[in-house]
């Protein structure tokens, strides 16, 4: 099954470099989708169906953790595995965006293989 | 949190973002300075338990070298807007790193990285860091490594001396 990811971060750079890494895990994937924040990345979502979202939280515009709200309170985008992304590690962000419907959290900085890993449980996809 | 302790996780911090993010291997040394050599200055402030601002200052070499390991890029095509927004990136990576290490239980916010691009902008770039702290409340720390044919330097400036939970609760 070929998969189809949204990538939420106001840096393009970041942007890039997480869909060169997705590129490495070696995830079967059809499609990577982009937006700059979270405003954009619902507008994706309204025209395309992703298999999971790896956003970042500060952002300027909609950031990380009102998209997450958005998503949660979508009758159907809530159903979309959400991965947060972020340099802050300090436990009690991560508790909050995990309460607000994320399913995984991603510190920076992380290795290709944990990108895998958490792609992996969010996406539920079988061992080899 | 002592200064000392500051600067050393600065360093694991710089060491562990190149490694992972950028697959660059460097070798540094605690101290330095920001000094007035050709290359790209980043500053960035935050708000948090202590608020503070982080500079990055990175010379034209190892600004390519991070900046194509990061995209995955060749240098010779890489473009100075892609370079500027790399050494952005690198400077909140390490920033967050940090803070996520030394600032209190409380959450911290990152402001937007930004280039500085007059030496009246950056802080008193040329001013040497270790031992040299304006307010003795204050706290700074710094950090020097050579990026391949470069170098790379950051400075951590934080309005009051760090104190982590852990290190708290030892008083």
């Amino acid at each position: 099954m070929a998969y189809r990811i949204l990538i939420v971060d106001d840096s393009p750079a970041m942007r890039t470099f997480v869909r060169r890494v997705v590129a490495l895990t070696g995830l079967d994937v059809s499609r990577c989708l982009e937006a700059s924040d979270g405003r954009e990345g619902l507008e994706v979502l309204q025209r395309e169906w992703v298999d999971v979202i790896l956003t970042d939280i500060n952002m300027p515009g909609m950031d990380g953790e009102e998209f997450l709200r958005r998503l949660a309170g979508h009758e159907t985008f809530c159903s979309i595995p959400a991965i947060v992304i972020s340099t802050d590690a300090t436990r009690q962000r991560i508790d909050r965006l995990l309460a607000l419907g994320a399913c995984r959290y991603i510190t920076k900085p992380f290795l290709p293989e944990t990108l895998r890993a958490e792609l992996e449980a969010a996406l539920e996809v079988p061992c080899a | 949190m002592p200064e000392l302790s500051v600067t050393r996780t600065l360093q694991e911090c710089v060491n562990e973002v190149l490694e992972k993010m950028f697959f660059i291997d460097c070798s540094g040394e605690q101290g330095g300075e920001l000094s007035p050599e050709a290359g790209i200055t980043v500053r960035l402030e935050f708000e948090g338990d202590p608020p503070g601002v982080l500079f990055l200052r990175v010379t034209a070499e190892a600004a390519r070298d991070v900046a194509g390991g990061f995209l995955g890029i060749d240098d010779k095509d890489l473009s100075e807007p892609q370079i500027g927004a790399v050494v952005c990136e690198l400077a909140n990576m390490i920033c967050g790193s940090v803070l996520s290490r030394i600032e209190s239980s409380a959450t911290f916010r990152l402001g937007a990285p930004h280039i500085v691009s007059s030496e009246s902008d950056s802080g008193e770039p040329g001013r040497r860091v270790q031992g040299a702290v304006p307010d003795p409340a204050a706290c700074s720390a710094a950090y020097a490594a050579m990026v391949g044919e470069g170098r790379l330097v950051v400075r951590l400036d934080l309005e009051k001396p760090a104190w982590n939970a852990s290190a708290r609760s030892a008083f």
